[in-house]
């Protein structure tokens, strides 16, 4: 049996085949609109829209999520869908929906994603809906991107130290160092009792924790559009790093999720974690007084009289542009800035809220970690020099890789960081 | 009429060997050799052994350990207490069931689509001579060198031009797409293995080609259209990034289903994700047992050729 199809029509088949594939590709390249920023029309009616986030899948924040989202949707007359991506696949995700325009209306997002999806162009402008919410400088600068407010801040926090007070009383270290001198005395103190001192991370998925550390050191990480890693201050912040894990009193294969078991097993006294965080913590400790015990420190800083280097956390509510995203941004505005929807969020999950009545009014609450938290650590608090930059996530990569070169005794901090910095200077 | 009595030729050969003092001594030597490579062989397997199934060991454990003991070190390979709340919670869970429908609906269309394409296009390849034959088999293959995560992104903008988003349709064309060129190739590797002379006997018999196929070659070949119905039923069940991209909330399978339910942004609920994964891994385990003779039949059966 043959049939009638030669080896040109084969290659033409095949010509045709490579070239819808290319047609394909270069339209999807091709699909993202210029970089710029939406407006809203503000005489538009209300309309349906979409609320994504990823606090829609987790049994911690849905009911309230979707309680707020209900009441906003019933007061206004409209219909709210919700959808929802696992937090480490919500970026990429939320790129490809919006990139593809399959998705408009409003997005909870990570303070450090801003600028990623910014660059897409199509997030709308909230300056006019930020305006008399009485929200804080520092919330509001979280929100920005190249002097717009591209994000409405939801809430607010950073990632800082966090101890177990218990173990250090044991060790008989101090509760409160302030230079990494004395910290290091800690850390030597409660190696002696057979913890891990500082679970901090090791591993090159968390090792963008130690960018804070260098600026602890003096580096600006970025200075003048240009990578500052090769500075003497970062040089000499990876080389503490090296000591502390050559001393042991860091330790290997340390990523957030490790440090946070670590810690809750009471196998290591101090890590780097934000507010979020402790309720997990909690949960899995065999421990039941560990909450009590659990007590954040400000940084300690090169010299008497710095001021603690503290990186941001928190999650903002941007819009994208498109069916329904005036009504978005209106419920945007009052999910992050309406004084009883913010009490009542921080009030079931233990979030900051962002406003000035907000906090006033939780101020007084009886949570004495958070109080703690904010007053030591997230008054310091500040973006990090990389989130600017689209490519942020390949920078920290980038640095991290070499940063664990170093620990692990290939590479000198010297030569590490010089690599590392290239690295940086290529992406931006 | 002469008769004979057929002994197995294991049998005689035992038999003389007994008689012989000498060969005697020879079977105990070669059994001395070979408890060496015995141990060895044994001790492979063991860590081959330990290597597949500790993990799973590790998530029934993990599944019925409490939340509070679950990273407790040093860790123990016999839980020290036992709960079945989180296997509670998962049946507590409708969301769960419905990822469970949606996989089982996704991979089973992929499956059948697969073979019933690939039976054909593997038959044609393999009894049929035509021009090109040979090139368009390898442009078939050719299609499983593109990684497939760089092609999500324009199957992404394809489905959404089509209004394919969000629905069983992408998910099925893009898997049945991935799985048909290995399907393809296992098929035709299992029809070369059967003789031209049934088809020349169906034809000497009446049977058009149509028939030949169907009645003739179709129930030979029953093992490798299960091998690769199997291969195209695991690659729907067990994929997670083109079901999380394409599928949408209420179409999503159990990998992005799972993941969505149990990983948060700042823990994770592993004991009820453990639970949960072995409950729903529980019918595909069973219906593997049953056809996994089917499995490797089909997929050594072109291997020997010749």
């Amino acid at each position: 049996m043959t049939v009638n199809l030669n080896r040109r029509d084969l290659l033409r088949f095949g010509a045709v085949g490579f070239g819808s594939l290319a047609l394909l590709g270069g339209t999807a390249g091709c699909a993202t609109s210029p970089v710029g920023t939406a407006t809203l029309d503000p005489n538009a009616a209300a309309a349906d829209f979409a609320f994504a986030s990823w606090g829609m899948s987790e049994d911690a924040t849905k009911p309230v999520l979707l309680a707020a989202a209900n009441s906003f949707a019933k007061s206004e007359g409209v219909a709210v869908t919700t959808p929802s991506y696992p937090f480490n696949d919500y970026l990429s995700q939320m790129m490809l929906q919006i990139r593809g325009g399959q998705f408009s209306g409003a997005a909870q997002l990570d303070v450090a994603w801003l600028s990623s999806l910014a660059a897409l162009g199509k997030l709308v402008d909230l300056s006019s809906y930020a305006e008399g919410r009485e929200y804080t400088p520092a919330a509001l600068a979280a929100g920005k991107n190249e002097g717009k407010q591209l994000g409405l801040p939801w809430t607010i926090a950073a990632i800082g130290l966090v101890t177990n007070a218990e173990l250090l009383d044991k060790a008989g270290a101090s509760s409160d160092p302030k230079t990494i001198e004395e910290f290091e005395d800690n850390l030597r103190a409660l190696k002696g009792i057979g913890v891990i001192p500082y679970a901090a991370a090791t591993k090159a998925a968390g090792l963008k924790d130690i960018l804070v550390w260098m600026q602890t050191f003096g580096s600006p990480i970025v200075e003048g559009g240009k990578s500052a890693l090769a500075g003497d201050e970062a040089i000499e912040a990876v080389t503490w790093y090296k000591k502390l894990y050559d001393e042991g009193l860091i330790s290997a294969d340390i990523d957030r999720s490790a440090a946070r078991s670590l810690f809750a097993q009471g196998n290591a006294a101090i890590y780097d974690d934000a507010p979020v965080g402790k309720a997990g913590v909690v949960s899995q400790s065999p421990d039941g007084g560990l909450s009590d015990k659990m007590m954040p420190i400000a940084r300690p800083v090169l010299k008497s009289g710095d001021v603690p280097q503290e990186v941001l956390w928190g999650h903002l509510v941007a819009v994208v542009d498109g069916a329904g995203s005036q009504t978005a941004a209106k419920f945007a505005q009052w999910l992050t800035s309406d004084k009883a929807q913010t009490v009542d969020y921080f009030t079931q999950l233990g979030l900051p809220p962002t406003t000035a009545p907000a906090l006033s009014e939780t101020a007084g609450s009886n949570d004495p970690f958070l109080a703690s938290f904010t007053e030591k650590i997230t008054v310091d608090a500040a973006a990090s020099p990389l989130w600017p930059y689209v490519s942020y996530a390949q920078m920290e990569t980038a640095i991290a890789e070499q940063v664990q070169a170093v620990l692990i005794g290939q590479s000198s901090p010297a030569d590490a960081m010089k690599k590392a910095s290239a690295a940086v200077d290529a992406l931006i | 009429m002469e008769t004979t009595t057929m002994v197995p030729a294991t049998a005689l050969t035992v038999e003389a060997e007994n008689a012989d003092p000498k060969s005697q001594g020879r079977l105990a030597l070669s059994a001395r050799r070979k408890k060496p490579f015995r141990w060895a062989l044994w001790s492979t397997l063991t860590v081959i052994g330990l290597f597949a199934f500790l993990p799973i060991y590790w998530l029934a454990v993990t599944s019925v350990t409490p939340n509070d003991q679950v990273f407790a070190y040093p860790p123990s390979l016999v839980p020290t207490e036992v709960t079945f709340e989180h296997y509670v919670s998962v049946f507590a869970n409708p969301a769960i069931f419905g990822y469970l429908k949606n996989s089982i609906i996704v991979s089973v269309v992929t499956a059948v689509l697969s073979v019933v394409v690939s039976m054909y296009m593997g038959y044609a390849f393999s009894k049929f001579r035509f021009r090109g034959r040979k090139s368009l088999m390898y442009f078939v293959l050719s299609s499983q060198m593109f990684p497939q995560a760089l092609l999500l992104v324009t199957l992404y903008v394809v489905f959404a031009q089509f209004g394919l988003l969000n629905t069983y349709q992408a998910l099925i064309i893009s898997f049945t797409t991935f799985t048909l060129p290995l399907c393809v190739w296992m098929l035709k590797g299992f029809f070369d293995a059967l003789p031209d002379d049934l088809i020349e006997a169906a034809k000497i018999d009446g049977a058009g080609p149509w028939r030949t196929f169907h009645s003739v070659i179709l129930p030979l070949a029953l093992p490798g259209l299960v091998a690769a119905g199997l291969f195209a039923f695991v690659r729907g069940w067990n994929d997670f990034m083109f079901a999380l991209t394409l599928a949408g909330p209420e179409k999503q399978t159990l990998p992005p289903g799972l993941v969505n339910t149990f990983i948060f942004e700042a823990s994770a609920a592993w004991p009820a994700l453990m639970a949960a994964s072995l409950l729903v891994s529980a019918p595909v385990c069973i219906a593997f047992i049953f056809l996994q003779r089917f499995l490797v039949g089909g997929i050594t059966a072109g291997a020997v050729k010749g």
